[in-house]
């Protein structure tokens, strides 16, 4: 606390954690936690084959088992979830609740069956007998386009889910006059945010209508997706996700089994309980991120962007994820092409293509992770070519100013510190140094890698960066901020916390816009019976949105407090201030009167109130944020052991601009953690399926996520501009580390690697692939 | 489902359970004893997050049976807050140094690291980073983690 009384702020502190007690304590609320009088719990029967036809289900073993009729398939279940049609390029896929006549991944639900305890339905899974006709598959993109592909959706025609092009006017030109085209190819790997707890789902008939706890980031979107399917209105169905633990995106999409497990419930009108192990989580969750990419470069004297070119095909698996469609990775990369470069031209072609594998959906920095892996290295590949060092060759086609600007495929950027975050990271991660050693460890048959990738990320989704994002849809958030009649302050915002720190952080804002000290003000989220309206946290919406309305409704009560506080103190509005909760006259100490006292004059004051003021205080807003962009460079130095293939990182810096910082600490938090996925990204992580679509990786073994023996502390270093354009100049911070670690470190690994002449062709960079390329480059260690 | 009667002994609170032999020890102290502040979070034995002690020894109560813990004691995650209700030096430096995100691995990470602390009062950064080697985090990146790890050390051998 400063030494002047009341002037306690907590925007831009280091404010510890409010939620944090009880997650130390264990005593979270997450959904495995609900227990309910006359539960019952659900397990699904899962397909074991990517493609075939069901011919005849066999249930009457588990009913006999069960001893009750508990047993529904997909001819009990005939709803459907539909994704598409839309403008954008999304073609309509139809995906029942439960697979009817074909199932068309591994994994896919195709039975539900309840019992009266996880281990009774799973008995009765077991005693299911399905006969199958495996069918031909189309396991990779390739594969799917084919003229001779085995198609999924019959009723679609062809595999192609989604497509979506963009060619600025004068691409063409300067690809037909560039003295250099260059161009690379990258297969991204398929990867899983794997948050730490599953998703979960119970549902509860009882009472007016029905009550769902859900592990998800989009309680609003979810109900309403309940209430259409189960015939009930909105303000029927409450929907509570209370503590989440993790999405990353990953629960950022509806699951089949959050509308099939409210169904059931109604059905047989009591409490049902379904909790998702590890298995289902990675055999049909979501999956994410692969695309097989295809940059061109065309460049100009003294190596001058003049152009990018991309094709992006995303492989979005077997059906087109619900909310956001199959295009999601692939637009999201093709958009955002330009980056921080001030390139004059851009085209792409994104596509989304139908497989035989689990659906692809949201994972933190969607689709941007794999496109800037493989734009980022071919600008190394670029600068070898022409004799210049990458560095350079960025610096010479960066944004070289920090104001608003509008990018080749019409993004508007609201500044940013882009040759500044690039200079810094260069500076703090030795580049000049490490330039040195590289050399003399080379003589030594050591190899040292650098990699610097700078990046803008979207940020704090609104309408407007959804049009950007080449998927147009309204999206805005809502909070209602009141003072109670004691002086305490209640916020309920429409964002959900899985692990951001909503409660601390809308506090802080909250507390400094009331004048109140934060232990007295309460954030209320993510159950749709007490929360404000909102439209889901991903895509780094939380402190733009979330924040902006929280300071908005905030304001507003303010305004409200220093207009009635001027009348019961007889002076103008503009003469007083409210800090530690009291409102005082400007410059004399121990004036005025409690906030407490305010709020009951508020409450209780009868008419007594000033003309057009309505009694209380509370207040509620909507915000739609403009296209805002936080941008950095993420600079990895790295080791590789040619005899083994083993990437060691020694360095890992992250230079960060996400506008005003709220809470600093959560900064850092959410910049470290997004480099800890992009780790596993660039090295580690990967969902594989066989030629024939069996899936070899359905345990935290076989997708090993970094533990701490494999995340090195990073770095982590800012840079503030503000953004002209939203509420208190703040900008998201949510994805960086992990849209820009894969390339950076992908970079390294190329520089380390340089003497052998190696072509990155997929990643991640598994030893074994690693290995491979030095193979393949004939040069084995 | 024929049923086996055990004792067990958890957070100094004795109970005797009637248990299908196939019951996890995990669901037995979530769901039968009702302690939720230890998590499953992949019933693999690879995330670390239903850590717990048994007879003084970490055991993924995921891996292992109610029957096999029949007259052992066991300590769960709400067995390192103290009486008072406050934070223990340990969880109060996860909390300061940002420990955790989303809190879901943590009770496993708290169990990891407490009993480290038992065994090594001043473990280096490398002790730590394997001794927290078994449990995974997916939102902090770990950095938070190991100082929080690194500080209740010294806060600890400060208190003695």
């Amino acid at each position: 606390m400063s030494a002047t009384a009341g002037t306690r702020r907590y925007v831009g502190e280091r404010v510890q954690r409010v939620e944090d007690a009880r997650l130390l304590t264990g005593r979270g609320s997450f959904v495995d936690d609900v227990e309910l009088p006359g539960m019952m719990h659900v397990a699904f029967v899962r397909s074991p084959h990517a493609h075939a036809r069901i011919v005849k289900v066999e249930v009457a073993e588990a009913e006999s088992l069960l001893g009750f009729p508990g047993v529904f398939t997909g001819a009990d279940l005939t709803e459907t979830l539909v994704t598409g049609p839309s403008p954008a390029g999304l073609r309509a896929v139809v995906r029942p609740l439960l697979a009817r006549e074909r199932v068309r991944f591994v994994g896919e639900a195709i039975v539900a069956v309840v019992g009266r305890s996880r281990y009774e339905a799973e008995d009765a899974v077991d005693a299911i007998g399905i006969d199958w006709e495996p069918l031909e598959r189309a396991i990779d993109t390739d594969g799917a386009l084919a003229p001779d592909a085995a198609v999924l959706h019959p009723d679609v025609g062809d595999n192609v889910a989604a497509e979506s092009t963009f060619a600025s006017a004068g691409l063409a030109d300067v690809f037909a006059r560039a003295e250099h085209i260059f161009v690379k190819r990258l297969h991204t790997g398929r990867a899983s945010a794997m948050p730490m707890e599953c998703r979960g789902v119970v549902a509860d008939p009882a009472a007016n209508g029905l009550t769902v706890w859900s592990s998800t980031q989009l309680p609003h979107g979810l109900r309403g997706l309940i209430a259409r399917m189960t015939e009930l209105t909105e303000s029927e169905v409450r929907v509570i996700a209370a503590d989440v633990g993790g999405g990353f995106g990953g629960k950022g999409h509806f699951a089949n089994e959050e509308v099939v497990v409210p169904l059931l419930a109604r059905r047989l009108r009591c409490p049902l309980k379904w909790i998702e192990d590890r298995y289902e989580h990675m055999a049909a969750n979501a999956h994410a991120k692969e695309m097989v990419i295809e940059i061109e470069i065309a460049v100009g004297p003294a190596g001058r962007f003049l152009g990018f070119r991309g094709r992006f095909l995303g492989d979005c698996g077997a059906y087109s994820v619900a909310p956001y469609g199959g295009l999601v990775d692939a637009i999201t990369a093709a958009t955002l092409l330009p980056s921080v470069y001030s390139v004059p031209e851009a085209g792409y072609r994104a596509v989304a293509v139908m497989t035989n594998k689990c659906p692809a959906g949201a994972y933190r920095a969607v689709g941007r992770s794999s496109g800037q892996a493989a734009q980022e290295l071919l600008i190394d590949d670029i600068a070898r070519n022409l004799g210049l060092d990458p560095l350079e060759l960025r610096l010479r086609n960066v944004i070289p100013h920090t104001g608003p600007c509008i990018s080749a495929t019409d993004m508007h950027y609201d500044g940013g510190s882009f040759r500044e975050s690039l200079e810094r990271a260069a500076e703090l991660v030795d580049y000049a140094g490490l330039r040195e050693r590289q050399v003399r460890l080379r003589e030594e048959g050591r190899y040292l890698g650098v990699g610097l990738c700078p990046y803008v990320e979207p940020t704090g989704q609104g309408t407007a960066m959804s049009k950007a994002n080449g998927v147009p849809s309204r999206f805005f958030d809502e909070a209602v901020v009141t003072v109670e009649q004691d002086g305490s302050a209640v916020v309920r915002v429409g964002q959900q916390n899985h692990g951001q720190g909503h409660e601390t952080v809308f506090s802080q804002i909250a507390a400094d816009s009331l004048g109140l000290p934060l232990e007295l003000v309460k954030v209320v989220q993510g159950d749709t019976a007490s929360a404000a309206q909102g439209m889901g946290t991903f895509a780094s919406r939380g402190a733009v949105v979330g924040g902006g309305t929280v300071r908005l409704a905030a304001e507003a009560v303010r305004e409200k407090m220093l207009t009635l506080g001027a009348r019961m103190l007889e002076v103008d509005p503009a003469d007083l201030e409210i800090t530690d909760g009291r409102v005082t006259v400007r410059g004399i100490p121990g004036s005025g009167l409690s906030v407490a006292e305010l709020a009951q004059h508020a409450y209780f004051s009868g008419d007594d109130l000033p003309a057009g003021v309505d009694a209380g205080l509370s207040a509620s807003r909507s915000y739609d944020p403009a296209e805002t962009y936080s941008n950095g460079t993420i600079a990895v130095a790295l080791e590789v052991d040619v005899a083994t293939g083993v990437v060691a990182i020694e360095q890992l810096v992250a230079v960060e601009d996400c506008g005003t910082v709220l809470n600093p600490m959560i900064v850092d938090g959410q910049v470290t953690g997004g480099l800890a996925q992009g780790i596993g990204l660039a090295l580690y992580e990967e969902i594989v399926y066989a030629e024939e679509g069996q899936l070899l990786t359905s345990t935290l073994m076989d997708y090993p996520i970094p533990s701490a023996a494999e995340v090195p502390a990073p770095l982590v270093s800012h840079i503030v501009t503000p953004s002209p354009v939203t509420v208190g100049g703040v900008k998201g911070a949510g994805e960086a580390g992990t849209q820009s670690a894969p390339a950076a470190i992908a970079m390294a690994v190329a520089d380390a690697l340089e003497p052998f002449g190696i072509d990155i062709d997929r990643i991640p960079l598994t030893p074994d692939r690693i290995r491979r390329l030095l193979r393949d480059a004939r040069i084995v260690a | 489902v024929s049923s086996t009667a055990i004792s067990v002994e958890v957070n100094g609170r004795s109970y005797a359970e009637q248990v299908e032999p196939r019951l996890l020890l995990v669901d037995l102290i979530r769901h039968v004893l009702y302690l939720r502040g230890t998590h499953v979070g992949c019933e693999q034995g690879s995330c670390g997050a239903c850590l717990v002690r048994v007879d003084g020894k970490l055991v993924r109560s995921c891996l292992m049976f109610a029957v096999a813990v029949d007259g052992c004691t066991i300590e769960t995650v709400e067995s390192l807050t103290p009486a008072d209700g406050g934070l223990s030096p340990l969880q109060a430096a996860f909390r300061e140094h940002h420990g955790l995100q989303c809190g879901f691995c943590t009770p496993g990470f708290l169990m990891a690291a407490s009993d480290l602390l038992a065994r090594v009062p001043s473990p280096t950064e490398a002790e730590i980073r394997d001794a927290l080697g078994g449990n995974l985090c997916r939102c902090t990146g770990y950095a938070g983690i190991i100082a929080a790890v690194q500080h209740a050390a010294t806060a600890m051998e400060d208190e003695e």
